[in-house]
């Protein structure tokens, strides 16, 4: 038996299960015990659905010893990031205007895991809408980084990725509008991926930004990213961003194989526009290495300016915040925190007019990055620089620093952050992942072969309760 | 306007017009935020194709019934 229950992969747990060498109840319990434990300090749970797991567990126990595991996420527990709605269960998106708020139906993907026999054990923090923070004057104090519990696991899914490194939960549901998924898996070093625009179903999800929000998972590995997206990827009529493209045997896909990969780097970025600091250059170029050991081939990919993508993808996420916040700002503005509130209040005075020239220029960038994904299968690049110390942060910063991982918010491609390595202060590095509209199974296929090429998923953050 | 950055009561005022009647304890907040908005505005390029329309996203398709 595994001496560390709440350590188990997805992948790693499903097997046990489906020998009978692991119980969902017993899994259940662990996590349950873990969170107890250690999110005191943590802060990365808002709920935990303790009664409402156990109950799931028992049932998806007995079905498992009467027919054995109908998909491979039955009796694995997870979590969701506190924007996903739970029919009975509290949704607050982290903010005081929705305190109270219950949701009243299932987000579609929340029906969909609950189909495969996944247990729900609790809902992750999240930045104030998935876009405001880190905030003190929100609903609830902002998570914290497994790795060093004074340093950002970033924003806005937070709690997913913070749960998830810290084993917690095995995995958790996200979303990411400009890099929010991406961000916290980052600094967390977990790997998390951005599925291509319309790949998961949104409904029942609190928006952020209509028209560059995007679903997805956190976990410990690629493989677990692929056994969850197998499940939560599909056509849902009912999101009108929703997307009618086949969904792919993502487990199937990781295969180890490299050969014949045309990887892009986007130099100008990294060396003129936008460079890392040195830590982050020297675990790329040691990325690099590994991909070119396992048979990728480099070539350079001009990208539009890093600065275009950015000032498109937040003049349409201002407007559309406001779109949704107006009526609170206009009558409560003090229920916002402050952070959110600065970030969503200048929307209301961008026109009409510019608003559309936004939407005409992210259709514009779409399609030069479009062009630029057919001469090579993937782009790699960091995701960010490793985590800074959790303080507050002037909300302006959102207006004025590019991020590398915003461009693929708005020319709608799937891409994955993995650990690429730590810092001298003992914090994760990433490496990022792009691929082709709706091919994940690429991306997550390179992302897999790159952590078995490399001993980073081997080490746990030595997390010691407070 | 142009691209000229508005001043504070220039700011202020396309704020009430646009309904929000704040605190002054948020003036500040909107004036600081708004000048940050306004320079990612005048960033953007001006594409124009037809095809780019995002007008076009209104499609009388989606009203008839299908697989609901």
């Amino acid at each position: 038996m595994v001496d560390h229950l709440h350590h188990l992969t997805v992948a790693d747990a499903a097997e046990l299960i489906a020998a009978r060498q692991l119980s969902p109840v017993e899994l259940t319990d662990a996590c349950l015990a873990r969170i107890a434990e250690i999110d005191g300090a943590l802060c990365s749970f808002v709920t935990v659905t303790a009664e409402r797991a156990r109950e799931e567990a028992r049932r998806a126990e007995a079905e498992i010893a009467a027919s054995g595991p109908r998909r491979p996420l039955h009796g694995i527990p997870y979590a969701l990031k506190d924007i996903y709605g739970v029919a009975g269960v509290p949704t607050t998106a982290g903010s005081r205007l929705l305190a109270n708020n219950m949701a009243i139906e299932n987000a579609a993907a929340v029906t969909t895991l609950e189909k495969a026999g996944a247990i729900l054990i609790g809902k992750n923090t999240t930045w104030e809408f998935a876009h405001g923070g880190p905030s003190w004057d929100a609903l609830s104090p902002p998570a914290r980084n497994p790795w060093n519990l004074s340093y950002s696991p970033s924003g806005s899914s937070s709690g997913s990725a913070a749960a998830v490194a810290a084993g917690l939960v095995p995995v958790s549901l996200g979303t990411d509008t400009g890099g929010s998924i991406r961000g916290p898996a980052a600094a967390c070093g977990v790997a998390g991926l951005k599925p291509t625009y319309g790949r998961v179903s949104r409904r029942g999800i609190v928006p952020n930004c209509f028209s560059q929000d995007h679903a997805g998972p956190l976990a410990w590995t690629c493989r677990d990213l692929a056994l969850v997206l197998g499940v939560i990827a599909g056509h849902d009529p009912h999101d009108p961003g929703s997307a009618a493209v086949e969904v792919s045997d993502y487990a199937a896909a990781l295969t180890g194989s490299m050969r014949g990969l045309i990887i892009g780097v986007p130099w100008r970025w990294l060396e003129e526009e936008m460079p890392p600091d040195t830590v982050t250059r020297a675990a790329f170029d040691a990325a690099l290495d590994v991909l070119r050991g396992l048979g990728a081939e480099f070539r350079d990919v001009a990208l539009p300016p890093i600065i275009d993508f950015h000032a498109t993808m937040k003049v349409i996420a201002a407007s559309e915040l406001f779109a949704i916040h107006g009526p609170d700002l206009r009558t409560r503005p003090d229920m916002f925190g402050a952070s959110l509130r600065y970030r969503v209040i200048a929307g209301g005075l961008i026109r009409a007019e510019e608003y559309l020239r936004a939407q005409r220029s992210r259709t514009a960038l779409a399609r030069a990055t479009q062009r630029m994904m057919a001469a090579v299968d993937l782009i790699v690049l960091p995701t960010a620089d490793a985590a800074g110390p959790l303080e507050p942060v002037h909300p302006a910063s959102t207006f004025t620093q590019p991020s590398y991982t915003s461009p693929f918010s708005v020319a709608g491609n799937p891409a994955l952050s993995v650990c690429s390595g730590f810092d001298g202060a003992g914090l994760p590095l990433s490496l990022q992942i792009v691929g082709r509209l709706f091919d994940e199974a690429t991306v997550l296929r390179v992302g897999d072969a790159f952590e078995r090429a490399t001993d980073w998923r081997s080490r746990r953050p030595e997390f010691q309760a407070q | 306007m142009n691209g000229n950055q508005p001043d504070r009561d220039a700011i202020l005022t396309m704020a009430r017009l646009a309904g929000l009647r704040l605190p002054a304890a948020y003036e500040n907040e909107l004036v600081d935020a708004y000048t940050h908005v306004r320079a990612l505005v005048l960033r953007l390029p001006e594409p124009r194709a037809r095809g780019d329309e995002p007008a076009h996203v209104f499609n009388p398709a989606r009203f008839v019934a299908k697989d609901d």
